[in-house]
């Protein structure tokens, strides 16, 4: 077991370490950098300023040495200075954090919510009208652009209610319900796709589930159709459900980034987008390297998971 | 014996009439009322809080209400001319020495937003700063406008309230330079890096708070120097970058008045059609949409050529196409009725682009051939552009217009972290390029880009005797020769394919209508004081 | 002409016992296969030139002679639908191979040769999969300026990993089975055991990905045009089409809006329930 964990962990460093080179070395193939924007509204760059604050930066200096001063910093949990603001990175980066993970988590919530019943509606009424028309509402949901149901929704509100909901951020300490309008529509937008993979996963694994020997025994038993379902089929439900969870991440990324753009939402997908326009390779480099540990390390403790669970995968 | 008593009666008529309008117009015109929140829109976050650095209205526009300035346009007339100027930090202001001294008399009592109190000084101090004086502790990181006071020879001031401006050679645009929304007061006594950040002014109101990328904050002054001004508590800049929802945010009324340069027509019409009682004003920007030809890269070499393209693309198409009719045709200097320095119809219609369409395109051809190129070799060129939806219609429009003389175009975006970069060092053939001006005057506009030399001069456009009328119509007192020197000035560029202009932005400013008296001005760099500005609610 | 008729109906019998068994599925089929038409046909089928600007007809409704209408600069929808069928699919289908081939080729070596080369691979599938989709295509777009090879590559990096991972597991179930002991025991060489035993059992999980992938691609493309990045002009793009009109135009011209939003969603989940016939056919156990 331990040669494996060993083995697990150093891949998880070792891809660490390979993504961080990756986005230094993109970030610095981009042509023209922040000094390049401050110029932008002046409408012209003048060599000698530009040349003084590329110093100041230190943007100027050899592209090994700047990756070494990064990790260094990094090290010592010094995240650097936006380029963009002036202020720490860490102090721009932390308040958004909370929202795009509320907004995930309601999306998933919203997923989950929606997802499960009409799957396992779907399954129990396989091949009826029912199924029929929730399989359409889940391919829709998976066809969609994440921006354009976005954008629709908005349209449709200010259409027919002449109300959006709030522009500007409304904390939940300030006013609860409020603050959950705020968040109820563009959790929606983002969690239908989701709601819709969980809805196919959960008829699928019911199917397969239903058609098991035990349930037709326990059916044949005289158990009622419903605890049979809930005991037996659900559990193994689940599982699917976290896979889903876990390999949609790279596009839910992307639902997030689109859907705070829409709705002006405050959160960390939509600045990280905006920082990678601005050239602010501190945000962008240190809010990618936090996501990919977060990815390394899920990844890492589903395969011990599966390695205590599974002996074949321990000794390939 | 009958015409004298008619006539008493025209008299009693013409009297009641003036006493009913006057009664029926004041009731129609309410008094303002105070307090209130004023809900902006905002496109994006401003580069900086320092109007001094910026060049770009997502900078004035939420920071000009933190500042005064020595003079300022009137915020209540739409038009700006020499006219239209009224005092703020200054009370009052006289030429002298036959226009090479400017004298300002300036306002006592005044207190920056830190209580310290505002003196001569910290105009010399501003002014120095900006225009480059190298012994100053305290300088710009980005300096735009430098060369709007590149003919200041020295600023006195022998007093605490007065400043003298001594020019070398008389510039009667000096004042209208500052009295553009650009030239605030900065205070002395603070580091002008520090204004990057925070914002201490004299002005109306002060900057709560920012919360960037969502909104920035202004509240009230209660020391301000006019007594009972503002009218507004504060004002609140919201940011939303999607274009989309600030439209929707402004119909559901979370937002209550348009940014200057936002305001297209198509969004104005609908949103007229959704929410009859806004009000829509239609308002030139002071900028224009308009083609670099690098002078330096063949075959633009060749003034053939370049006239060519000036005349295969037809401008009145480009407005009704590219700006849904969102814009007028005019030459350099901002045209009629907005600007008061465009050409007459009469005398454009007589450049290149402006008249028959096929004509001009037949002539560009023949020009063409004669150059040499023709079905048989035809031009190809890369048409650049910024990465911009704006911007890229505009170029895409260029190319459509080209393909018909034969001119085969290849569209390259280039992404905005290297656009000034690349037009800088002159990197590119032809491009579509967007040109605003800060104040609606040849000075401001000429030197900056059509001087020999001048690092705004993309396309590298150099002919010493335009740099001569430019400089003469600089000193000439008398308005009416240099208004002539302007045309004739406008005329040889169009001729010349300087920079040939394909139109003027024209917004269409949209309001409710419990907002009153924030008049939109002809140029959208210099009306956001919000000093007058009240809510009728 | 009885006989021929019988001949070809008999032919034909299997394919309408497949219609009926996979009624969903064969609608997707019809619906791409009318996209690949138009795409493939796009210079026929148009009625206009998609990029020709015509400043005095701009958001004409639709009408007999402009059959979507026209957009903001004048240009006809229904050509440009046609053209951008050919991006949007040309895309959609390149990046779905790419991520199927490398993929399939990454996993099949990984999980055949296992060992050293699994640990080498690994790392690389988990950094592509670690990077969310629009942080790197982003910063490749700024890095490699916006073109149709940049959306490619941008958009098949993070189907690599979820193929390899399918195919890994495909081939280690495989390999321990009697078939693959016995012919490493008659002395069969590691490639051709590869070839004929191991790979053929890959196929349909490839399959079913790539198809299932097809939807995916084609809408982060568009989500990618949203954002100003994707394909960018003079290529037509149902994504880009969309994001420019939007909101400014819609409610003033709302054809300009719903065609292309139709197209996408129509084309989309065509392939999926393309992608879920395929899978059902192929191997009804495999789940995703």
């Amino acid at each position: 077991m331990w040669p494996f964990v060993a083995r697990r962990l150093t891949l998880a460093a070792l891809t660490l370490v390979g993504m961080s080179l990756v986005i230094f070395v993109l970030l610095r193939l981009a042509p023209g950098n922040i000094v390049d924007l401050l110029f932008q509204s002046a409408g012209y760059v003048d060599p000698a300023a530009k040349q003084r604050i590329a110093h100041e930066l230190q943007i100027d200096r050899p592209v090994a040495v700047q990756y070494l001063l990064w990790i260094r910093d990094l090290a010592h949990g010094d995240l650097g200075i936006s380029y963009r603001y002036g202020l720490p990175a860490w102090q721009i980066i932390r308040p958004r954090i909370p929202t795009t993970v509320e907004l995930a988590t309601l999306a998933m919530v919203v997923a989950v919510l929606i997802g499960v019943p009409t799957g396992i509606l779907s399954a129990t009424h396989q091949d009826t009208a029912v199924d029929f028309g929730l399989r359409v509402f889940s391919l829709a949901g998976l066809s969609m652009p994440a921006f354009w149901l976005g954008m629709v929704i908005l349209l449709f509100l200010v259409r027919e209610f002449h109300w959006i909901p709030s522009m500007t951020y409304v904390s939940p300490y300030v006013d609860l319900r409020a603050h959950l309008v705020q968040f109820a529509f563009p959790a929606l937008a983002v969690g239908y796709r989701s709601a819709a993979l969980i809805s196919r996963m959960t008829r699928s694994s019911m199917l397969e589930v239903l058609r098991e020997d035990y349930v037709r025994t326990a059916q044949a038993k005289g158990l009622p159709r419903r605890i049979v379902v809930n005991r037996h089929a659900l559990r193994n439900a689940l599982l699917p459900i976290v896979t889903v969870i876990g390999t949609e991440f790279a596009f839910l990324i992307g639902g997030l980034v689109v859907t705070e753009t829409v709705f002006n939402l405050p959160g960390v997908a939509r600045y990280l987008v905006e920082a990678i326009t601005w050239r602010d390779y501190p945000i962008v480099q240190n809010l990618v390297m936090f996501i990919a540990i977060v990815v390394v390390c899920s990844n890492l403790a589903v395969d011990l998971l599966y390695a205590r669970l599974d002996p074949r995968v321990r000794f390939e | 014996m009958r015409r004298q008593r008619g006539g008493q009666w025209g008299v009693l008529a013409l009297f009641l009439g003036i006493v009913v309008t006057a009664t029926v117009s004041t009731a129609a015109t309410p008094s303002p009322k105070r307090g209130g929140i004023l809900n902006a829109m905002h496109r994006e976050d401003p580069p900086s809080l320092s109007i001094h650095e910026e060049a770009t209205i997502s900078t004035n526009w939420p920071m000009m209400p933190c500042y005064n300035n020595l003079v300022l346009f009137n915020p209540l007339f739409g038009q700006e001319t020499v006219n239209t100027i009224v005092g703020e930090l200054a009370e009052k202001w006289t030429w002298q020495e036959g226009g090479k001294a400017l004298a300002f008399t300036l306002r006592q009592g005044v207190k920056w937003h830190d209580g310290r109190p505002f003196t001569s000084r910290d105009v010399k101090y501003t002014f120095d700063m900006v225009r480059g004086v190298p012994e100053l502790a305290s300088h710009l990181k980005l300096n735009p406008r430098k060369g709007w006071y590149a003919n200041i020879q020295s600023i006195d001031a022998p007093d605490p309230f007065t400043v003298i401006f001594r020019l070398t050679q008389p510039q009667p645009s000096l004042l209208l330079m500052l009295a553009s929304g650009y030239s605030p007061i900065y205070p002395a006594h603070i580091d002008a890096a520090e204004l990057r950040s925070r914002c201490v002014g004299t002005g109306p109101f002060r900057l709560k708070e920012y919360r960037r990328g969502e909104l920035i904050e202004m509240e009230r002054n209660p020391d301000y120097f006019i007594k009972d001004r503002p009218y507004l508590d504060g004002i609140r800049f919201i940011i939303i970058r999607e274009r989309g929802t600030r439209i929707a945010a402004l119909q559901a009324g979370q937002l209550d008045v348009t940014m200057p340069q936002e305001g297209s027509k198509t969004a104005a019409e609908q949103l007229k059609r959704a929410v009859p009682s806004l009000v829509v004003v239609e308002a030139a920007h002071n900028v224009n949409d308009n083609i670099l030809v690098n002078f330096k890269q063949p075959p633009f070499t060749d003034a053939r050529v370049r006239r060519a393209v000036s005349m295969a693309i037809d401008r009145q198409g480009f407005v009704q196409a590219v700006r849904q009719g969102g814009a007028v045709v005019g030459a350099s200097m901002q045209p009629r009725p907005w600007g008061s320095w465009g050409l007459p119809n009469d005398q454009l219609a007589q450049l290149p682009g402006f008249g028959d369409p096929t004509r001009q395109r037949a002539e560009a051809r023949q020009l063409l051939a004669e150059a040499g190129f023709g079905p048989g070799k035809p031009i190809r060129v890369t048409v650049s552009t910024r990465a911009i939806a704006l911007f890229v219609d505009l170029a895409t429009y260029v190319i459509d217009q080209l393909k018909q003389v034969g001119i085969d175009g290849t569209l390259e975006q280039v992404d905005s972290a290297q656009w000034y970069a690349k037009l800088t060092r002159g990197e590119y053939a032809l491009a579509g390029n967007l040109t605003g001006i800060g104040v609606d005057d040849p000075d401001a506009n000429f030197y900056e880009n059509y001087v020999c030399g001048s690092p705004r001069n993309y396309s590298q456009y150099c002919n010493p005797e335009i740099d001569r009328m430019i400089a003469q119509q600089s000193q000439t007192l008398d308005p009416l020769q240099r208004r002539r020197l302007v045309y004739e000035i406008q005329k040889r560029l169009e001729i010349d394919g300087a920079r040939p202009i394909l139109g003027w932005s024209v917004d269409s400013y949209v309001m409710w209508p419990y907002v009153k008296n924030l008049v939109p001005h002809q140029s959208i760099y210099s009306y956001a004081r919000f000093q007058e500005v009240w809510l009728n609610r | 002409m009885r006989a021929v008729l019988r001949a070809v109906g008999s032919r034909l019998h299997p394919v309408g016992r497949l219609v009926r068994r996979y009624p969903l599925g064969t609608a997707g089929a019809v619906i791409m296969l009318v996209a690949v038409v138009a795409a493939a046909g796009a210079d026929v089928l148009a009625t206009h030139d998609p990029t020709r600007i015509d400043a005095a007809h701009t958001f004409l409704a639709p009408s007999a002679s402009h059959w979507l209408g026209t957009d903001y600069l004048g240009r006809d929808i229904y050509s440009r639908l046609m053209h951008g069928a050919r991006v949007s699919l040309a895309v959609g289908i390149t990046c779905s191979l790419l991520g199927g081939l490398v993929g399939g080729g990454l996993g099949l070596a990984s999980g055949y040769a296992g060992g050293a080369v699994a640990f080498v691979i690994q790392p690389v599938l988990d950094i592509m999969q670690g990077f969310p989709l629009l942080v790197l295509a982003l910063v490749m777009t700024a890095a490699l300026s916006p073109s149709l090879a940049t959306t490619i590559i941008a958009i098949s990096v993070p189907f690599v990993p979820r193929v390899a991972r399918v195919v890994r597991a495909a081939v280690l179930s495989i390999r321990e089975t009697s078939y693959v002991e016995a012919a490493t025991a008659l002395g069969m060489s590691r490639l051709r055991i590869a070839v004929r035993h191991i790979f053929p059992n890959t196929v349909s999980p490839l399959i079913v990905m790539t198809t299932a992938q097809l939807g995916t691609a084609i809408l982060v493309e568009a989500s990618l045009s949203f954002l100003g990045l994707g394909v960018p002009e003079p290529y037509p793009s149902w994504g880009r089409m969309l994001s420019v009109s939007a909101a400014e135009f819609a409610q003033k011209a709302p054809w300009l809006v719903i065609f292309p939003g139709v197209a996408i969603s129509l084309v989309v989940f065509a392939s999926n329930l393309l992608g879920d016939a395929v899978r059902d056919f192929l191997d009804p156990r495999l789940r995703l």
